[in-house]
């Protein structure tokens, strides 16, 4: 599948904002740009500025066994193709500025985030529970990933 | 049994009304228990009305694994259902917790919290299914018109 | 006039599913509400990661009872793309096909559902009855009316045989006609136009920023279609239009389902004419090479996501589904508000949740 229209949008963002970010090709069917975790906002604001209509799908929250240490967000986009902004947040650093007031309809995806691996979303009021029954007294269950 | 536990018994046997509550199910067992209400199946011949308030309801449809979060909710409903009454736990996750057994925020089968009196297996169960559990409830609460 | 909460939930008669709501009313004008979903949560993208890849097909199948087939679609296609198998051309025929049947007996399930709320139980019990007719044609086809494990991994469980072509398409054609009676209502009948004409009109720069999908987006003049925008084969080889209304109210939102249940039908015609002969599956191994994937496809209600990664054993390492009715559900408190409390069973209805999709 062509991916040159989203790939247009990502490499708009490396030469247009010059921040620090590498495009990937880790994901099938989806261009993925790896950005700077304070600079989340900005490309999203450009996005939003430049590139309208524009979807955003859904936040997604992996840790790579590899690297027990991190935890990667994809925000995963749409405008005719699937694309992705990549950020990886540290162990001790599990924060992220919140897009709520850029994107309202971004509220339940940071709230399942925030419930599932333990994500603190800063700059909007507190993600109260989303899908976990309100008596859930143990760790984010989506961060102790079991294989039997 | 006197006349009038006879009579009480006989109606209560031929207009069984029916609250159904979903505790976490898929929807495949409630489209199908819905469809029992449709011209096809057609369950109000045998005097079943699908009521919303549990104070005038005499049967529990339960459909779905209990979820932590539905557990309360599902006890509500049977302590405002006014006695006598039943609980039939209608798919295999109503009976046993189904294809989500073993997940953090499941519990199990109905019977994890109410007690059962019918369960119905099934995933999901057709609406024979459901009209012939009924008709066995129906048999049990006044078999074949005598004590 | 002083302002009061009600709760409605989560047993209530408005929906089959649990959900707890907290409306703020003034009198009969409803000032807004709240929303608390995880009744239905049953920690399915927790579960996928401890059972393998075939017994995940059966999970995600039961996600949601009226949308499975899709589910396990976009599933199965996942786990092909990432084992590097294309499925033969038959299989993905007969997979569309399904895909079709079901998008016309979920959106006749969701008419009816909202002729009861508004007051018109004949028309509930036509159009299920009319929906019998899909259902017979999914269990002549797969042995199930609700789930019908029609996908596996690298293929289709069954064959089409020479007698279930003639058999839908007779029994679509009946359908078809029976369709057009309801548009006829639905489009004519004051009740119907009074009740939601008019009623929680949501504009096309609401659903961008809330990220609305399937008809509801598509009712308010949003153009976006999973099966044309980014299509599963075959259905870059087929001809259909993708539905659209401008006016984003709950009547805008029923035509465009009924018209789009019309469109089904013709797909169907389409999918029986151009398939191609040929086997229904191909071979796959249990173990998946390392490797992640989104697929995206357009379900009943919307776009559903997939994304998947695997480690290189047999259990997926990963997997991610948002599903059409999270960002719906989203708007809905806002659509909540401006209204009469008589419009509440409306709005929801209208909408056409999915509380079990939504949770997981």
């Amino acid at each position: 599948m062509a991916e040159n229209k989203a790939k247009k949008i990502l490499l708009s963002i490396k030469t247009e904002i010059g921040a620090p970010c590498q495009m990937l090709d880790d994901i099938q069917n989806e261009s993925v740009l790896e950005i700077q975790k304070d600079h989340l906002r900005e490309i999203v604001e450009f996005l939003l500025h430049n590139h309208q209509p524009i979807h955003l799908t859904t936040i997604t929250a992996d840790s790579m066994e590899s690297d027990p240490n991190q935890i990667h967000i994809f925000y995963n986009f749409w405008k005719g193709e699937g694309f992705t902004l990549l950020t990886k947040l540290n162990q001790n650093d599990l924060e992220l500025n919140s897009i709520l007031d850029l994107i309202p309809g971004v509220d339940f995806y940071e709230r399942e985030v925030a419930e599932m691996y333990g994500i603190h979303f800063a700059n909007r009021e507190n993600t109260p529970s989303l899908l976990l029954p309100d008596d859930w007294d143990q760790k984010p269950p989506m961060r102790s990933q079991v294989k039997e | 049994m006197n006349i009038i536990n006879h009579i009480f018994r006989w109606a209560q046997k031929n207009s069984l009304w029916v609250i159904h509550f979903n505790s976490g199910s898929c929807n495949g067992c409630d489209i199908e228990i819905l469809d029992t209400l449709t011209p096809r199946y057609d369950v109000e011949r045998l005097g079943i009305l699908v009521e919303a308030s549990p104070r005038h309801a005499d049967v529990l449809l339960c459909t779905g694994p209990v979820t932590r979060q539905a557990r309360d909710g599902l006890w509500q409903i049977y302590s405002q259902m006014p006695s006598p009454k039943w609980v039939i736990a209608v798919g295999s996750c109503s009976n046993t917790g189904g294809v989500f057994y073993g997940s953090d925020t499941v519990l199990g089968g109905v019977d994890k919290v109410l007690p059962v009196d019918l369960y119905i297996p099934g995933c999901p169960c057709r609406p024979e299914a459901i009209i012939n559990g009924l008709v066995m409830l129906r048999e049990r609460i006044y078999p074949n018109g005598r004590e | 006039m002083e302002k009061i909460t009600i709760p409605i939930g989560p047993q209530h008669p408005l929906l089959k599913e649990p959900l707890s709501l907290r409306i703020n009313v003034s009198g009969e004008q409803v000032l807004g509400g709240d929303l608390r979903l995880g009744y239905v949560h049953r920690g399915i993208e927790k579960l996928a990661q401890t059972r393998n890849y075939v017994q995940n097909v059966h999970l995600v199948e039961r996600i949601c009872g009226i949308c499975s087939h899709v589910h396990t679609t976009a599933y199965c296609h996942s786990v092909e793309r990432l084992l590097g198998i294309e499925i033969p051309e038959r299989a993905q025929f007969i997979r569309a096909l399904l895909c079709e049947l079901e998008r016309i007996h979920s959106h006749l399930l969701w008419v009816g559902i909202l002729a009861k709320h508004i007051g018109l139980d004949t028309i509930f019990m036509h159009t299920w009855h009319d929906r019998e007719m899909v259902l017979d044609m999914m269990e002549e086809l797969s042995g199930g009316r609700v789930s019908h494990a029609v996908n596996k991994i690298g293929g289709v469980r069954f064959d089409l045989d020479e007698k279930h072509g003639p058999m839908i398409t007779k029994t679509i054609q009946k359908l078809h006609n029976e369709v057009e009676k309801l548009l006829d209502i639905i489009t004519h009948e004051p009740t119907i136009k009074a009740r939601t004409r008019g009623v929680a009109a949501i504009t096309a720069e609401e659903i961008r920023q809330y990220g609305v999908v399937g008809p509801v987006a598509r009712a308010s003049g949003v153009d976006m279609d999973m099966r044309r925008d980014d299509p599963l084969p075959p259905y870059d080889r087929l001809d259909f239009s993708v539905i659209t209304q401008t006016s984003g109210d709950a009547w805008a939102r029923t035509v465009v389902r009924v018209e789009e249940v019309q469109e089904s039908i013709n797909l169907c015609e389409q999918i029986l004419k151009k398939i191609p002969g040929g086997a229904t599956e191909t071979r796959a191994r249990s173990r998946v090479p390392a490797g992640q994937v989104t697929t995206r496809a357009e379900a009943p209600r919307g776009e559903l996501f997939y994304y998947l990664r695997s480690d290189g054993t047999d259990k997926p390492a990963r997997l991610k589904i948002r599903t059409p009715t999270l960002p719906v559900l989203s708007i809905l408190t806002k659509q909540l508000a401006d209204i009469q409390v008589a419009d509440i069973p409306v709005v929801l209805a209208g909408v056409d949740l999915c509380i079990a999709c939504a949770d997981r």
